[in-house]
């Protein structure tokens, strides 16, 4: 579905210029669950945002579905967002102004979608993510688990394929984090979203099918899950993570 | 850093971030400065002896202003104390004492206030230079340019300043001292939990305040005044109902409607709406009052001015005339005064005369707004008096039609008497109708050339005729100056009305300065104060709005989505106080110019033409306003650079 060729990301001006990403390559497939991890500064949210088209690459190519972001005029670059990406956010994103519903049915309408369906597309969806309850309410009426549900929701209502979330669980406690990586690991195993997720917490990782580590801009190594539980695959990511040379603590 | 520094550093901030806000507060002490420069100028009040009361009218129509402007800095203060609550409680938390919050924002207040008002001294000086230019053309007088710096109008202005900041830091003051650091840090938050406002109480004030609206105007449209003042009523109740439930009434709106709130960009535009006017209801409304004041301000004044202008147009068509009513006194004692002061070009002699019937005031009064007055009777004049009458006030030689009579009148009655077909019987002559003749001929006076109407006929025909009164009409060789207009006013002549094209063009510039200029001038303080509070609160959204946009984007909005969302946005936030304003000053200024008599405001004074000049001057400033908080919001907002490409 993705596939990121030797790409490269410089900031900064002539006489100081900083390489975020250094010729980093992977490939998406359909339906994976994929993690990208790496300590503050290793070039993960570069990455994601270069993947979302938010930011442009220096050099390299991204590809999905064989069509490369690079080529597409700024009008076609706002439609393959609305129609192909979902995001979910750390500070989730949501419009304060607006409620759960409204929230989640923003995706619909900026997709021209018939105005008379909305509602019960947002209903069906806000089923399946077990917050039906919290749709009337405004985000700082619910609980910051709630609210990035409501984002993974809206990330998906859409029928976006491609869902990026950039430490979705970075401002949630340990059970509301668990009951979101549960969540997405439904929307990825049923409902058919892939999901590149970048973060630098090891237990959510774990819950990727496949993790990548940056390191200074470049792919340092690469886990796969296999048939292998959960818990087991926490402890090498933990493990590889050590070997990256950042305090384990800095990681959980 | 020393408190004083910071405060410095701090106003400098305020003067950049409230730009709009800091060049309304210059242009407020340019306009105090300008009007108070009227008050101390001499030569502005040697221009007549009536013009010794415009000091007077100036300083009354000061303290409105300054109580305008009062209000304007007073709710900019507060703004901004709550808008930068999270400094000042950061300042309390490193170990400042409230008090020393209380002076650090005391200063960078007056700091701004004082650059403001060096500034607005200076801009003023050029502003009291175009009301004396304006002045000095009004009583055509040369003008020139001479610069000066008033100095009591400059105390004047410090004062009003003084006593404007005062109030607003006192106000400060007392909510920096009850604050606790929570309060400040926190204040966002509180407002958060305002902004959403619901119950079924503001719901239905929302669908009976939209009722009233329309209830209102419709009363209003009606023309009639009690009707009218009853609706103008229901519109300021619809109005604050509207703007306190808004924020509530359009969430029950879509809530029954999900289709429409899911149109286009509807969700939105209206929930942002909703969510700013949450929190600005009851200024939004008395925003709404004050664009209705200024539109009632301005209507008002040019009508005054379209009064008086018409009124000269109309009764100045002579450089010199008098009348006498009475008929045993006699005009000899003026006419030696004229001949032995004023050097005359072109002089007449006549009488007005009675007809003897009320034929045609009958006929116009049932076919027009005439009011009766003075003439019980048709007024005539004879042929060779009217001839000579058209050729002082300098009009083309009418030509004689033997057996008709002629009618000049007022222009506004041609059309009702352009089919008036009845003979003229005076003593054994009838006459039948003739042309109708319309320039100006001092026509709207008592004892002028008829009230509206005169019928000239041949000489013979006035034999017998009853004296309405008698009267002198001259072209002179100068204008004739005020010091000989009032000789002929007093005793031992005083018993003609007397009139000089001079004396009334003096009138009217006199009555202008004395209403239109404050008048004029409170409405531009009210347009200025209104626009600028309008403008900061959207302003002030700038952050909330471009993470909303950059949130749109990442979303898939493209940038001429996001544009026109903005542009939406602001079109209904800026019309939506601008409509009252509309419903109830239009009828108001039309309803005001036709309390006047019939006949004089026309041309440039006709009421429609006074409607769009208010109209005109009112939404051209309130455009630069709109103008300036766009391209600043959308500078910021929606940036042209690669990183929001």
């Amino acid at each position: 579905m993705l596939q990121v060729q030797n790409i490269e990301k410089y900031y900064g001006s002539k006489n100081n210029v900083t390489q975020a990403l250094n010729r980093v390559s992977f490939d998406v497939e359909d339906g994976e669950f994929l993690a990208i991890m790496g300590a503050s500064g290793s070039g993960k949210t570069t990455l994601l945002n270069c993947i979302s088209t938010i930011d442009t690459i220096s050099a390299g190519k991204i590809l999905l579905d064989g069509v490369s972001v690079a080529d597409l005029s700024e009008t076609e670059l706002a439609r393959f967002r609305r129609e192909r990406l979902g995001f979910v956010f750390q500070d989730f994103n949501l419009l304060d102004t607006l409620t759960i519903e409204e929230n989640i049915g923003l995706a619909l309408s900026l997709n021209h979608r018939d105005p008379g369906t909305v509602q019960n597309r947002v209903r069906d969806i806000a089923q399946k993510l077990g917050i039906t309850d919290i749709l009337p309410k405004f985000p700082y009426q619910v609980s910051g688990g709630q609210k990035q549900r409501a984002a993974c929701a809206r990330a998906m209502v859409a029928g976006q394929t491609l869902l990026l979330a950039d430490e979705p669980t970075g401002a949630l406690d340990s059970k509301a984090s668990k009951n979101l990586l549960e969540i997405m690991t439904v929307m990825n195993r049923d409902m058919g979203a892939t999901i590149l997720m970048v973060t630098h917490d090891a237990y959510s990782a774990s819950y990727a099918k496949r993790v990548l580590f940056l390191k200074d801009g470049r792919v340092f190594n690469e886990l796969l899950r296999g048939d292998r539980g959960r818990p087991v695959f926490y402890h090498e990511i933990l493990d590889v993570l050590a070997a990256l040379g950042g305090d384990v603590s800095d990681v959980i | 850093m020393t408190l004083s520094k910071l405060s410095l550093r701090n106003a400098q901030r305020q003067a950049r971030d409230y730009l709009v806000y800091f060049v309304t507060i210059v242009m407020a002490a340019a306009l105090l400065y300008s009007f108070n420069g009227l008050v101390f100028s001499q030569e502005v009040q040697f221009l007549s002896d009536e013009m010794k009361v415009l000091p007077l009218v100036i300083i009354l129509a000061s303290i409105v202003v300054v109580c305008v402007f009062g209000w304007l800095v007073n709710y900019a203060t507060g703004f901004m104390l709550s808008r930068h609550s999270r400094e000042l409680g950061n300042y309390i938390l490193i170990g400042l004492t409230n008090r020393q919050v209380v002076r650090l924002f005391f200063l960078e207040n007056l700091s701004a206030g004082g650059a403001a008002l060096v500034a607005g001294l200076a801009l003023g000086g050029l502003l009291y230079q175009i009301l004396r230019a304006i002045l000095f053309a009004m009583f055509g007088l040369p003008y020139h340019f001479s610069l000066t710096f008033s100095v009591p109008a400059a105390g004047l202005t410090l004062f009003y300043f003084t006593l404007i900041y005062l109030h607003a830091l006192r106000k400060s003051r007392k909510r920096i001292r009850r604050m606790k650091i929570y309060d400040l840090i926190y204040y966002e938050k509180q407002n958060e939990s305002i902004m959403i406002q619901k119950g079924k109480s503001r719901r239905r004030m929302f669908t009976v305040s939209i009722l009233l609206g329309v209830a209102g105007t419709i009363l209003l449209m009606t023309g009639e005044l009690m009707t009218g003042i009853i609706g103008a009523g229901c519109l300021i109740a619809a109005l604050f109902g509207f703007f306190l439930s808004f924020a509530s009434g359009v969430p029950a709106f879509f809530d029954k409607r999900p289709a429409f709130k899911y149109q286009g960009q509807n969700l939105l535009i209206f929930r942002t709406l909703a969510a700013k006017l949450s929190t600005m209801g009851i200024v939004m409304a008395i925003i709404s009052m004050i664009f209705t004041a200024t539109i009632m301000t301005e209507g008002g004044g040019l009508v005054i001015n379209g009064i008086f202008r018409g009124r000269f147009t109309e009764n100045a068509s002579f450089d010199l005339y008098f009348a006498i009513e009475e008929e045993d006194r006699d005009p000899g004692p003026y006419l030696d005064y004229i001949s032995e002061h004023i050097p005359v070009e072109q002089s007449v002699l006549y009488q007005v005369y009675l007809t003897g019937s009320p034929a045609l005031r009958n006929y116009i009064g049932s076919r027009t707004v005439y009011p009766y007055y003075n003439y019980d009777q048709d007024p005539v004049l004879r042929w060779s008096d009217y001839a000579a009458l058209r050729s002082i006030a300098g009009y083309p030689a009418a030509e004689p039609e033997p057996g008709r009579y002629l009618i000049h009148c007022m222009a506004y009655l041609e059309e009702p008497l352009r089919n008036y077909d009845q003979p003229v019987s005076l003593g054994n002559i009838t006459l039948s109708p003739g042309s109708i003749y319309t320039e100006h001929l001092s026509q709207s006076y008592g004892v002028t050339n008829g009230y509206g109407y005169i019928l000239v006929v041949p000489d013979e025909a006035v034999e017998g005729l009853a004296v309405h009164h008698l009267a002198y009409a001259a072209k002179t060789v100068q204008p004739v100056p005020a010091a000989q207009y009032d000789a002929l006013q007093e005793p031992p002549v005083d018993y003609a009305f007397v009139s000089t094209k001079a004396n009334e063009n003096a009138q009217v510039a006199i009555q202008t300065a004395l209403f239109v200029f404050p008048l004029f001038y409170l409405a531009l303080a009210l347009t200025m104060t209104a626009a600028t509070i309008l403008t900061i609160q959207q302003l002030s959204e700038t952050e909330r709005y471009r993470r909303q946009f950059q949130l749109l984007k990442k979303l898939g909005m493209d940038r001429r989505e996001m544009a026109r969302a903005l542009r939406n946005q602001f079109a209904i936030y800026y019309t939506m106080p601008a409509v009252p304003p509309l419903l109830i000053g239009v009828p108001f200024i039309l309803n005001l110019a036709s309390l006047t008599e019939p006949g004089i405001m026309v041309g440039m004074n006709s009421p429609l033409v006074i409607v769009a000049i208010s109209l005109g001057i009112f939404f051209l400033i309130y455009a630069i306003y709109i103008l300036l908080a766009y391209t600043g919001l959308k500078r910021n907002v929606l940036p042209q650079s690669t990183e929001f490409r």
